[in-house]
């Protein structure tokens, strides 16, 4: 069934309805000439050959007078007969019951041509004999009277005609009535091809254009051609994807002007927080020796500006990848290493089951590699539960990494949006200890690192024994191109 | 279902298109047209009318110029000759409808009148018109009458009124 409908589909399709109404069109207006014009041409055809041969007959009929006996007799009609005979015309004279003798000619003559020549008039009639096309002609012989009247004699002649040199002319024209309908028919097929060609071919660039400026390309444009409606078309898809680029950059530039605010406020911030650490710095060491809530208090203020600080940090590494500013600084590191460090640095050395197989060399860069990691393990520490495991394994040209915890894991619905900033995986918890953008952190730095124009990734999921699963994976040796190339 | 009607639309159509073509070419049979009227030409000899299966019939003997009207009377009544009994010819002009007379024409040639020698009051009616018709077509012929001329017959026992040889 659906096969039928895009079968009748294509059936009323623009060039095989153009293609039809082309060749009935040219159809019926050859059909119409064609056959009016070799109607006519036979009517004329056969009525000059008609009169030309009553006229020759008759003219021989002065050579049988004057009538010297009637009844004749047989010999008499007989040469009568070979008198008027011709080339193309055999003759036979009747008289009342006689009939000229050893004509080959069987009886063709109709009863109404005979009552019409018997009532004393030139009378025709064309027949088919033995399949071909004859013309009976029919007369009297009349005897004149010295005053100018006649009497009918009583004697018939009967002339039968060939028309086979007609036939073959007529059937000449019908050839040629033929030849000129299939040849205008094939004429009718290519003009409508060509006006289809002409048609369908804008239609189609229409199509491409549409189907470019869907992919994204806004900058597709139509050359114009002419003034028809098809042009018209043209010219209003090219007015709203002008339109369409127009406020798409717009939005552009909104959205850029938007993260070049935050990137300017992150810098700004920077300054203050840094008199702020160092003004808490010496808080934390004095919050012991403070009582009661002030002790309390300045350990507040000394969370909240540590948080405050890894957040700009954060703002600031993502106003980078958005800006496509973000560099790899590449360098020759040994991953197992460079890990141990992370973790050790951060304290989280005896918490965490790492399996580091030694001597997995790679060239990326370390500052990053240490930035998705602590993301990673913190991250497990924060939402779900000890014991993190970590796991390195090597390929030839990626390793991975796996960060493996052991909480409720992610839900279903979480999962396609932990690496969004500030996702709040629990809508309860409102106010999260980290920043809320460490995970997308982690996810562009793997990303900027490629290798055969394939770009290092990290993805979340669910471990069948339950806990989230983190695996980072990059390429041994990074391109160092290291373009931002994420947006 | 557009498709298919548009193609049975198609096809009916071209049928209609071709078909009487296809039918009509050639030479196609045509009833009786009738021309104008029979040419005719002179005859030499004599005209006689006899009967043939029951209606008036010319028949021509060769003779030489100017064969009288009497003489064509006396031809008509020594009957049908051997050739023309044999196609079929008789007349019921009896042996002895002799003219007696010369035959006489009017000034205008439109009445010609005989005297016969035999009876005239029980000659038929077909006898009379052969009497009539040949003696008209003598006279036209011999330049003393005029065709349809009305023809007076006169015998020992009467006359006849006068007649026309009736149009056939």
């Amino acid at each position: 069934m659906k096969r039928w409908r895009w079968a009748v589909g294509r059936a009323s399709g623009l060039r095989v309805r153009l293609l039809l109404a082309f060749t009935l069109l040219g159809l019926t207006t050859t059909a119409v000439v064609a056959s009016g014009s070799y109607f006519q041409a036979r009517r004329v055809i056969l009525q000059q050959a008609q009169d030309a041969a009553v006229v020759s007959l008759t003219d021989q009929l002065s050579k049988v007078y004057p009538l010297r006996r009637l009844p004749p007799t047989q010999d008499e009609l007989d040469s009568m007969a070979a008198i008027l005979s011709d080339r193309d015309s055999s003759v036979v004279l009747h008289y009342h019951g006689m009939r000229t003798r050893g004509s080959q000619l069987p009886e063709p003559f109709t009863p109404e041509l005979r009552e019409v020549v018997r009532g004393g008039k030139v009378a025709w009639q064309r027949v088919s004999l033995k399949g071909q096309p004859v013309l009976l002609i029919g007369t009297q012989l009349m005897i004149d009277e010295p005053d100018g009247t006649s009497r009918p004699s009583g004697l018939e002649v009967y002339a039968v005609h060939s028309l086979i040199p007609e036939k073959q002319s007529i059937d000449q024209l019908a050839t040629l009535a033929w030849m000129t309908g299939g040849l205008s028919l094939g004429l009718a097929v290519l003009l409508a091809l060509l006006a289809a060609a002409g048609v369908l071919r804008p239609v189609r660039e229409l199509g491409r254009a549409a189907h470019r400026l869907g992919q994204g390309d806004l900058r597709t444009r139509l050359v114009v051609r002419g003034t028809d409606e098809l042009a018209d078309v043209a010219r209003t898809f090219n007015n709203t994807a002008q339109t369409l680029e127009r406020q798409v950059g717009e939005l552009r530039r909104m959205e850029s002007d938007a993260r070049r605010f935050v990137a300017d406020v992150s810098h700004e911030l920077r300054t203050p927080l840094a008199a702020m650490t160092a003004v808490t710095d010496v808080l934390d060491e004095e919050a012991d020796g403070l009582p009661g809530d002030a002790g309390r208090a300045a350990r507040l203020v000394s969370q909240e500006t540590q948080n405050l600080v890894r957040l700009v940090d954060d703002l600031i590494e993502v106003s980078r990848f958005d800006s496509g500013t973000a560099r790899l600084a590449l360098d020759d590191v040994d991953v197992a290493a460079a890990v141990t460090a992370t973790l050790r640095v951060r304290g989280w050395a005896d918490q965490v089951r790492a399996e580091l197989p030694p001597d997995v060399m790679a060239r990326l860069d370390p500052r990053r590699l240490d930035v998705i990691v602590a993301n990673l393990v913190g991250n497990a520490f924060r939402h779900g539960a000890v014991p993190v495991s970590l796991r390195l394994h090597a390929e030839p040209d990626w390793f991975t990494i796996e960060v493996t915890d052991q909480g409720p894991g992610l839900e279903p619905e979480v999962l396609p949006h932990v690496f969004e900033r500030f996702y709040k995986a629990d809508t309860a918890r409102t106010r999260s200890e980290g920043s809320g953008l460490g995970l997308a952190v982690a996810w562009e730095n793997a990303r900027l690192h490629r290798y055969a124009g394939q770009p290092g990734s990290l993805v979340a999921g669910n471990a069948p024994a339950g806990g989230a699963v983190f695996r980072l994976r990059l390429p041994r040796v990074a391109d160092p191109a290291g373009d931002g190339g994420v947006r | 279902m557009t498709g298919r009607n548009a193609a049975r639309a198609l096809l009916a159509g071209v049928l209609v298109l071709v078909a009487p073509l296809a039918a009509g070419c050639g030479i196609q049979p045509s009833e009786v047209i009738t021309g104008s009227p029979a040419r005719g030409g002179p005859s030499e000899g004599v005209g006689l009318y006899l009967i043939r299966n029951g209606t008036l019939t010319l028949v021509v003997r060769p003779a030489e110029e100017g064969v009288p009207p009497a003489e064509a009377l006396r031809l008509l009544a020594a009957g049908p000759d051997a050739h023309e009994q044999d196609e079929g010819f008789t007349s019921e002009v009896p042996a002895d409808a002799l003219p007696a007379s010369g035959v006489a024409a009017s000034a205008d040639r439109s009445r010609l009148s005989v005297t016969l020698s035999g009876p005239v009051t029980t000659l038929s009616a077909t006898a009379v018109d052969q009497i009539v018709c040949t003696l008209d077509g003598a006279a036209v012929a011999a330049g003393s009458g005029q065709r349809f001329a009305a023809v007076t017959l006169s015998g020992p026992d009467g006359d006849l009124k006068p007649r026309f040889c009736p149009r056939y």
